[in-house]
């Protein structure tokens, strides 16, 4: 009895337990590859100088729910990595809206030199496509750098 | 004195091991919680719905024509008198003109060779003045 006592305690002490002393090095390995691994769906920014604003708010929505219009100094009008022709947009936001339940907030980054009839044949394609809701993305403009009257 | 030596040297071999994960995991939280992203910012406005067209009284109206050199000029209503201002002016004459006449519409006309920083100038002094009803329109003529 006694020996058969003592060889159960022997045996019991070699598997007493999980050895926790890895768990950490297992949570940051998971952490890791879930870091490596995610793809944020986002479009890469063009080359523009901002515009600048004291009113600039904060927009209040969700990544998903803004399509970024970029137009750049020459002209050219980019969505999502893509050069899209100004006559374009209407057809190409359009069904985007539709199918965003009309949540779609359409942020428009142009370069502050870039004439102002783009703007407008812009503003007139979006508004073609039925969207409502624009932002001007615009720098907030520091209060101390501009000049008081 | 070789005995004592050993004890000491037994007693704090190294520094423990066991809570640097606990302590990586404490940095980790810290800047996860204190990073800020940059969010989108930017001047908010409504586009009107197609087709929609509301005649204003032409009283009603504060006509800011942006020029392609950036110098703004302002018409009031029906009056054909010119007012030559810099964008920066527009916030005080707004604020002033709209307590005289509540019911006052901003139609920002800008030439098609302005630069859109011009555009945004007067916009965003009409924003830093609470002005909501504002039209953007192409100057012709």
């Amino acid at each position: 009895m006694g020996i058969r006592q003592g060889g159960f305690q022997r045996k019991s002490k070699a598997s007493d337990e999980i050895p926790s002393s890895s768990m950490a090095d297992i949570a940051f390995l998971l952490l890791i590859f879930f870091m490596v691994t995610t793809v944020f769906q986002e479009d890469k920014d063009r080359p523009i100088d901002w515009a600048q604003a004291e009113a600039t708010k904060k927009i209040d929505e969700k990544k998903k729910d803004i399509l970024n219009i970029w137009v750049e100094r020459d002209g050219t009008v980019w969505m999502n990595d893509r050069l899209y022709a100004m006559e374009e947009i209407t057809p190409v936001i359009g069904p985007m809206y539709a199918a965003s339940d009309r949540h779609l907030l359409i942020s428009i980054r142009a370069d502050r030199e870039v004439a102002y009839l783009q703007i407008d044949q812009l503003q007139k394609q979006l508004v073609a496509a039925g969207v409502v809701r624009v932002v001007f993305a615009t720098e907030l403009e520091r209060r101390m750098t501009r000049e008081r009257r | 004195m070789a005995v004592l030596n050993n004890k000491k040297s037994k007693v704090n071999d190294e520094i423990p091991s066991a809570s640097m994960a606990d302590i990586a995991f404490l940095l980790l939280i810290f800047f996860l919680v204190t990073t800020v992203f940059p969010k989108d910012s930017g001047l908010a406005i409504v586009l009107p719905e197609e087709a929609e067209t509301v005649e204003v009284n032409q009283k009603n109206i504060l006509h800011i024509i942006i020029q392609p050199t950036g110098i703004v000029d302002l018409k009031r209503g029906e009056s054909t008198q010119v007012q030559q201002v810099r964008p920066s002016d527009i916030e005080s004459i707004w604020r002033q003109a709209v307590a005289e006449n509540p019911l006052l519409i901003a139609a920002v006309k800008t030439h098609p060779e302005a630069s859109y920083k011009f555009m945004i100038d007067v916009l965003d002094a009409l924003h830093l003045a609470g002005a909501i009803r504002v039209s953007l329109q192409l100057f012709e003529g």
